[in-house]
């Protein structure tokens, strides 16, 4: 596709290597002529850091993955729910994606956390209380993804099926839904990446997790403002090639097979990027 | 039932009259961000757009959470502010206005190389075939998207409360440690679900009105 007006033609110059060797010399230079102060960025350094801020990433990971298996599974029958359930039932899914969609995570966790201890559940493992209300989340987002997938999928395929004596839920397992995860595979890295940044949420409701191993950290060195840096840097440095691959499966697939969902999903067209 | 709220409701109202400030406030910030860094990225000389490139990277791969609290420190250090509200208001603007700037590149995206081309040798000048041509026609293709960016911005307003903004979710928090009951956040759910419905209607009627023919 084209552009409007005429676009300058891609200059020969790499700025964006330009640009980050600049950054990072003006690093070096704060360093020396002391505007970055050296023993604030030091504990950085220890090996003991690392080994924490290590511990914390481990922690958020495994919130990230069991979040990320359990929405997958949960999707589906809220998917297939509101593609092939008859009234109300119909009604009561599309109620409950629409409605969990349109309320902020934040909130989810805390009535997750909040409501489960006052009826007296009290997990061992606590990150399972962030896994719970992400997966609430998530798994309605995945089913509106899902539903999007199926629409795309052309009516001759499930006709096709039909008629070589297939019924609708045969259909569904071995035709329509192989397809449809296919398309929709851009989307839904794109919502892990969403995912993974709304583990840091899982620090509010007293999660152990990579912010709250930052917290304690700076609370002991006295720098918030480097390690919420180092915080920033290490959720980009995970989401960044995540996003990358996102944008290069989407390249891959056909315009008319694209999958896309409202939401902080990307919007632009791979190609154009 | 639903005593705690009725008995706290100024402290909920008020509240959600901040979630909504917080709305507005970054949302008006947002938009002339990312038209400036979509018209840098569509057609920055240089190192602009590597500038931009960089800017929506890094602002939508990384936790709101943390810039929040980012700014919330870094301008406390820095003695421009210790104002919640307005640390979380510069927050959500710059991470919203990374959404905004894929959006609205899009838009400028999704009109046709001819449509300028035409306009150019009709003998209008850039900016007047920009402004009369390219424009209106880029708006359609835009206010459904930026509608969700709208929807989404209201919904991580809610993570504002983690540095002490008084919005809707930390008074509703105040409120439950007070009297230890759930309700308080039934109200909360109901006054975001109140403003993001309402979104999502103007949204899909400006949609509606806004449809043509391609």
């Amino acid at each position: 596709m084209t552009a409007i007006a005429v676009i300058p033609p891609k200059s020969r110059l790499p700025w964006g290597w330009i640009l980050l060797a600049a950054a990072l010399a003006l690093v070096a230079l704060g360093f020396l002529t002391g505007v970055l102060p050296a023993e604030k960025w030091q504990p950085f350094l220890l090996p003991t850091s690392w080994r924490a801020f290590g511990l914390g990433l481990l922690s958020t990971f495994f919130i990230g993955s069991v979040a990320l298996v359990s929405s997958m599974i949960v999707s589906l029958p809220l998917a297939l729910g509101r593609l092939s359930l008859a009234n109300p039932w119909r009604t009561v899914v599309t109620l409950w994606i629409e409605g969990v969609r349109a309320t902020p995570v934040l909130v989810i966790l805390f009535v997750v956390f909040f409501g489960l201890r006052r009826l007296g559940v009290d997990f061992r493992v606590v990150q399972i209380y962030a896994i719970i209300g992400l997966t609430i989340y998530t798994s309605a987002v995945l089913a509106e993804i899902i539903r999007a997938g199926v629409a795309s999928i052309p009516r001759g395929e499930v006709e096709a099926g039909r008629s070589l004596g297939l019924n609708y839920w045969q259909t569904m397992r071995h035709v329509v839904l192989p397809q449809a995860y296919t398309r929709m595979t851009p989307a839904i890295v794109s919502q892990l990446i969403t995912l993974i940044k709304d583990t840091s949420l899982a620090f509010i409701i007293a999660t152990p997790e990579v912010v709250r191993v930052g917290r304690s950290f700076f609370n002991f060195y006295g720098n918030p403002v480097e390690t919420y840096l180092v915080l920033l840097l290490i959720f980009f440095a995970i989401n960044y090639p995540l996003s990358r691959l996102s944008r290069r499966l989407e390249a891959k697939q056909p315009r008319e097979e694209r999958v896309r969902v409202g939401g902080e999903v990307d919007q632009v067209p791979a190609e154009e990027r | 039932m639903f005593e705690p709220v009725w008995r706290n409701f100024d402290l909920l109202l008020s509240g959600y009259l901040t979630t909504i400030l917080l709305f507005v406030a970054a949302f008006i910030v947002a938009l002339p961000i990312g038209v400036v860094m979509a018209a840098m990225r569509t057609w920055g000389v240089g190192p602009m757009r590597s500038i931009a490139t960089a800017y929506v990277e890094f602002f939508r791969n990384t936790p709101l959470l943390v810039q929040l609290f980012f700014y919330a420190t870094f301008l406390a250090q820095l003695r421009v502010t210790r104002n919640p509200v307005q640390a979380a208001i510069i927050g959500l603007a710059i991470y919203t206005g990374a959404f905004v700037t894929e959006v609205v590149r899009s838009g400028l995206l999704s009109v046709d190389v001819r449509q300028m081309e035409s306009a150019r040798s009709l003998g209008l000048t850039q900016v007047q075939a920009l402004r009369h041509v390219v424009l209106p026609q880029a708006i359609r293709t835009v206010i459904p998207p930026l509608g969700n960016v709208a929807i989404a911005l209201v919904k991580n307003t809610a993570i504002a409360s983690a540095i002490a903004a008084p919005e809707l979710l930390q008074q509703g928090g105040v409120i439950e440690s007070r009297t230890f009951r759930l309700d308080p956040f039934l109200a909360v759910i109901i006054g975001y679900l109140s403003l993001t419905i309402t979104l999502s209607i103007i949204v899909a009627r400006l949609e509606k009105r806004l449809a043509f023919e391609r």
